[in-house]
């Protein structure tokens, strides 16, 4: 009876945190109130000013590149995002870190996301970090399979291995990249693995032959059918991106106080 | 005088600065000749003025240098330079790359939206 | 996927897209033209230094299939595409980094052909 009522208090609560979004306070307040009678060590709690502070940022630096950002948004976990054009990917990443406001120097990680549907398959994904101001940003762009994207590698060393990687893994070229060459994969495989549409088991087998003393590579063969399994979970995926709700605010560009 | 004050900065590869103030003077001086090529609206060239006026001015009335990196607040002398010097690149750049004109191309239909 | 690109592809006549390196086609194939007469070159020290038990003859054919294989591509972007990927393997041929099993997977040898009419397939016993 108990365990029934604090469901349907949850539940309840739920919604009303859903439709208090656009008022800050009355969204502290639900927290308040649903840390008292839930607490979920997994989620991880509103924090209003990191939120405004990113957001205020974002719109900084989409005042200032207007050319190539897209859209700028702070993710409900606090992370900004900027989407941008390809053609920009090496004025914003140099703005990022030569910018006494910025100062993104240290590229933590640079990688792809492949999504078939969509007319730009690809989405290349770089995550920056400013030592000097303990902030991290994620610029977004999206290319295909035939158009190639600037390399970083002049802005930031340590793209020179990522993009290998990418390369190696979607097959996305970098233009004017000094050493784009395979970094993963054996010599002479033929594909990109992380396609969505490169096959699990892969299109060759490896084995030793005695006859021929050396490893021959066969096209693979399964003896039995390759078996689907229905994976998808029962319950909701992104419970946070329910259709009817707004997704996170696109933040336009407007006069908005530098952060400092 | 800094040569007195300290050693080293203790960041590896940055030397410590003798005339710190005539560093961030030119430096300071050269962006700024470099933002007034760029149109007046130019987000960029507002935030960077303002910016750079702000550490000039302190440069300007403060002598000590200890006392100017707390003004400053934002590392020891040394780093500032370094900033200065970054943006004074990034600066002339930015007047190649022209950000502050309008989108060059608006994203695909769906290209951002997430889940599909 | 065939129809996807090909959907791409109409788009991508209606709008101007970005080259990878050739503007057009004659540019495209010229690059093809350098990187065959590149691997023409490179056969008969890539069958001495691998030590490998074909005449250099066999090695020019093997290539020269291998061009022939993507010839009916036209469009200069996939065209630039393969090239730079027959560079990759180029290179890592020249500076041995492939060993001699990696050239050999050329030459497919040890595998058997499918099983065409029925009656192979029906002793081969299964049907994949």
């Amino acid at each position: 009876m108990a365990a029934s009522l604090v469901r349907f208090v949850r539940g309840g609560l739920g919604r009303s945190y859903n439709i208090a979004r656009t008022s800050c306070l009355l969204q502290q307040q639900t927290r308040l109130q649903s840390s008292t009678t839930d607490t979920q060590p997994t989620v991880r709690p509103k924090d209003a000013v990191t939120h405004n502070q990113l957001a205020a940022f974002g719109e900084y630096v989409s005042e200032m590149m207007p050319k190539y950002i897209q859209q700028v948004q702070v993710t409900c976990f606090n992370e900004l995002e900027v989407m941008i054009h390809p053609d920009g990917v090496i004025p914003v990443l140099t703005f990022l870190r030569d910018h006494t406001n910025a100062q993104f120097r240290n590229m933590i990680d640079l990688t792809a996301v492949d999504i078939p549907t969509r007319q730009n398959r690809f989405e290349i994904v770089y995550n920056l970090l400013s030592l000097r101001y303990n902030t991290r940003i994620r610029i977004k762009t999206y290319t295909d399979e035939l158009t190639p994207v600037d390399s970083a590698v002049t802005v930031h060393k340590a793209a020179n291995w990522y993009e290998r990687e990418v390369w190696d893994m979607y097959g996305v070229f970098f233009a004017n990249h000094p050493d784009l060459r395979r970094i993963l994969t054996d010599y002479g495989f033929e594909g990109h693995p992380f396609r969505k549409d490169f096959p699990l088991s892969g299109y060759v087998e490896v084995r030793y032959d005695d006859e021929v003393k050396r490893v021959v590579a066969e096209p693979v063969e399964l003896s039995q059918e390759f078996r689907k399994f229905d994976l998808n979970t029962p319950w909701e995926v992104f419970p946070a991106y329910r259709e009817p709700k707004e997704a996170a605010p696109k933040l336009e560009a407007g006069d908005a106080p530098e952060k400092k | 005088m800094a040569g007195l004050l300290k050693k080293t900065t203790g960041l590896v590869g940055l030397a410590v600065s003798n005339n710190p103030h005539e560093r961030l003077r030119i430096l300071y001086s050269k962006i700024l000749a470099s933002v007034q090529t760029m149109p007046q609206d130019a987000a960029y060239r507002k935030y960077t003025e303002q910016l750079v006026n702000e550490r000039f001015n302190h440069v300007k009335v403060e002598p000590d240098v200890e006392k100017l990196e707390k003004k400053i607040n934002c590392g020891q002398i040394e780093e500032v330079i370094f900033q200065a010097e970054c943006e004074l690149a990034l600066s002339r750049k930015m007047s190649e790359w022209k950000p502050w004109e309008p989108l060059v191309e608006e994203p695909p239909a769906n290209q951002w939206k997430w889940p599909i | 996927m065939a129809s996807n690109t090909a959907a791409r592809a109409a788009v991508g006549a209606a709008k101007v897209v970005r080259p990878i390196f050739s503007r057009d086609l004659d540019e495209a194939k010229r690059r093809v033209r350098e990187l065959y007469r590149a691997w023409y070159r490179e056969v008969p020290n890539t069958v001495t230094t691998f030590q490998l038990d074909i005449t250099t003859r066999q090695g020019r054919d093997k290539v020269r299939e291998m061009f022939d294989k993507n010839k009916h591509v036209t469009d200069p972007r996939v065209i630039d595409m393969l090239v730079i990927k027959g560079k990759m393997e180029l290179q890592e041929t020249i500076h041995v980094w492939k060993q001699k099993t990696h050239i050999m997977r050329y030459f497919h040898e040890t595998e058997e052909a499918r099983p065409a009419d029925f009656l192979s397939k029906f002793y081969r016993g299964h049907d994949p």
